[in-house]
């Protein structure tokens, strides 16, 4: 447990630093839900989607909750933007306890739950964030600008998007203006679930370089759940593995990758394939893969060094009248990182 | 403070009107409602009745009655139908978790919810119960039409802490869902007295009415109706619907709390 005072946070005297301003400690979450066994009868099961959970987020840091689907990442958002009690466990955001001091917390954050929900559709984008802003408190004048600096922000106004009936937007539009109301009350603290979920490649590229400038630049701290590796490992700055409930792995892409066995990839494309294997299996490598397309041979061998054997390999092959049509070296990705600790758990 | 509960006044306003206006066929539906009302309630009278022996015992000729227990039960019912169905609707289209994420206090919030409904039942009243009350009484038809419609409005405005009431208990321990109004709006119906006066009801029935605030101002506007209301009872029925109002109104923020908790202990959905 980090904490087990609401005032040791805020005051941030606890041994952690100040910054720290998401904090969860041994977070515990278990749903009941109902197996139905006919009409009438039905079995009370528990389904257990957080088995304690612990993290911290400082001030100006992206860090990505990233795990399969029902790993515990919505659940972890909910439990922050104060939509669900945790069982057991605490956690703080911006000093606020999330159970104790609900509306603090819901002063202090901005979050996007859905991509595609969440909006009256039919208001204009600008109604639908004159409304939400109106249950934020704003100020009118303030808001105003606040509406027309977002609209920009996020080039709805290019896209004809603000005075057009939210039932008519696109998905890209709706994410778009998904975030906008995040950003509204210009929050310290930004909690966003799979925010590119299902969007095309320009909407999602355009909301991830916000979001990285959002904290960087604007100091925001950022908890950003998905399930895209490529996504998580360019957006993060530190990224949380998350698997059946349990934080698996936690550290930077690259740390993240340094911590797997070392292991890399030869992949080799040949021509005039038959005896390749043998070559392969004479060498002694034991993890390799050999896909064959007519005379064409897909190979690729998992080895600690290539720089080792990579040498000999292509004199043997070259030697037994085979010609190497492509060779590449490929380091491990977030989802060799991630396959690896899913394995374990 | 004020000045949040009227932000949440203006944006309920701009959503409803946006709706309404971008669904013009609401609109007239809303004007139309209280005539197709008195008209259908009047022709099953027709066909079972006599309009003599109604005057008799009402007091009062069945089409202003019947035009303004539509106009009542228009506002007043509407009133709980915008509190009970915004849950279900805010669920359905994904708004819930940003509306219980808000900070607004939710007394103010939920005052806010039926206002602008409301100003749309005013308008409903001039559009109907003044043309027949100037009709059948002249100017003081037009006084009276003025007041019953005033009064409409004061009893669906001190109707909305004991729906909060309502909402909140059965939200909070049993389930949202519209089936759940389906059952609360019939009896909300009997227990108005709009349709049936409540002095015209046993004991048992004028009991269980008067904890409704709004059936004392429906008593109060159907005595308007038949001559027989004077100042002192009309004082009494209108400060018992006032203190009503406020004994439910801490009522009604705690009940609210109460199935906003139940809410967030099991997860508010999100997809």
């Amino acid at each position: 447990m980090y904490f087990t005072d609401t005032k040791i946070c805020i005051d941030g005297d606890n041994g952690l630093g100040k910054d720290a301003v998401i904090v969860a400690a041994d977070l515990v979450k278990t749903y009941k839900t109902k197996k139905r066994k006919g009409l009438f009868r039905g079995e009370k099961k528990l389904v257990e989607a957080l088995k304690g959970i612990s993290f911290k987020v400082y001030r100006g840091e992206i860090v990505g909750l990233l795990g399969p689907n029902g790993a515990g990442k919505t659940t972890t958002i909910k439990i922050l933007a104060t939509l669900l009690l945790p069982d057991s466990g605490d956690a703080w955001v911006n000093g606020y306890h999330v159970v104790k001091q609900p509306f603090g917390v819901r002063k202090s954050i901005g979050i996007m739950l859905t991509v595609e929900r969440g909006f009256y559709g039919k208001l204009t984008g600008r109604e639908n964030l004159e409304y939400f802003g109106a249950l934020y408190g704003l100020d009118r004048r303030y808001m105003e600008e606040r509406i027309d600096y977002l609209m920009k922000l996020l080039e709805l106004d290019k896209l004809g998007a603000v005075d057009r009936m939210f039932e008519e937007y696109s998905l890209g539009m709706k994410a778009r203006l998904g975030l906008a109301r995040a950003l509204l009350k210009d929050p310290p603290v930004l909690l966003l679930d799979e925010p590119t979920l299902g969007l095309d490649p320009s909407s999602s590229r355009m909301i991830r370089e916000l979001v990285r400038k959002l904290a960087h630049r604007e100091g925001k701290t950022i908890l950003y759940t998905t399930h895209n590796m490529f996504e998580a490992e360019i957006v993060c700055d530190r990224i949380l593995l998350i698997n059946k409930g349990r934080i698996v792995a936690e550290g930077s892409p690259e740390q993240l990758k340094s911590l797997i066995p070392k292991l890399r990839i030869i992949n080799m494309v040949i021509r005039g394939g038959k005896g390749v294997e043998e070559i392969v299996s004479s060498m002694g490598f034991e993890k390799y893969e050999a896909k064959y397309e007519d005379t064409i041979v897909n190979l690729k061998i998992s080895v600690e060094k290539p720089e080792d054997v990579l040498g000999e390999l292509i004199r043997r092959i070259v030697n037994a009248g085979h010609e190497i049509i492509s060779l590449k070296v490929e380091e491990p990705t977030l989802e060799d990182v991630f396959l690896y600790y899913a394995s374990k758990t | 403070m004020a000045s949040l509960f009227l932000l949440a006044v203006w944006a309920e306003m701009k959503m409803v009107y946006a709706e309404l206006i971008r669904r013009k066929y609401m609109l007239l539906m809303l004007a139309a409602y209280p005539y197709i009302l008195m008209i259908f309630i009047l022709l099953i009278g027709m066909s079972i009745g006599n309009r003599q022996i109604f005057i008799q015992r009402i007091g009062v000729s069945p089409e202003i009655f019947f035009l303004v227990s539509g106009f009542l039960i228009m506002s007043i019912l509407g009133t709980s139908d915008d509190l009970l169905w915004r849950p279900i609707y805010d669920e359905w289209i994904g708004t819930l978790p940003y509306v219980i994420a808000s900070h607004i206090p939710r007394l103010y919030h939920y005052l806010a919810i039926p206002i602008p409904r409301l100003l749309i039942a005013f308008f409903t009243g001039l559009t109907s119960v003044l043309p027949l009350m100037v009709y059948y009484y002249g100017l003081h038809g037009f006084i009276e039409g003025l007041a019953v419609i005033l009064l409409g409005l004061f009893s669906s405005i001190i109707f909305i802490p004991f729906i909060m009431v309502v909402m909140g208990f059965i939200y909070g321990f049993g389930n949202v869902n519209w089936r759940v109004i389906n059952v609360i709006r019939p009896i909300l119906l009997v227990l108005l007295g709009a349709y049936y006066p409540r002095y015209l009801m046993p004991l048992a029935g004028y009991i269980v009415s008067s904890l409704v605030p709004s059936s004392h101002v429906v008593e109060a506007i159907q005595r308007l109706l038949i001559g027989s209301l004077n100042g002192l009872y009309a004082f009494i029925l209108l400060g018992v619907a006032t203190a009503l109002f406020i004994v439910y109104s801490p009522i009604g923020v705690y009940s609210i709390g109460l199935w906003e908790k139940r809410k967030i202990s099991e997860g508010v959905k999100t997809e």
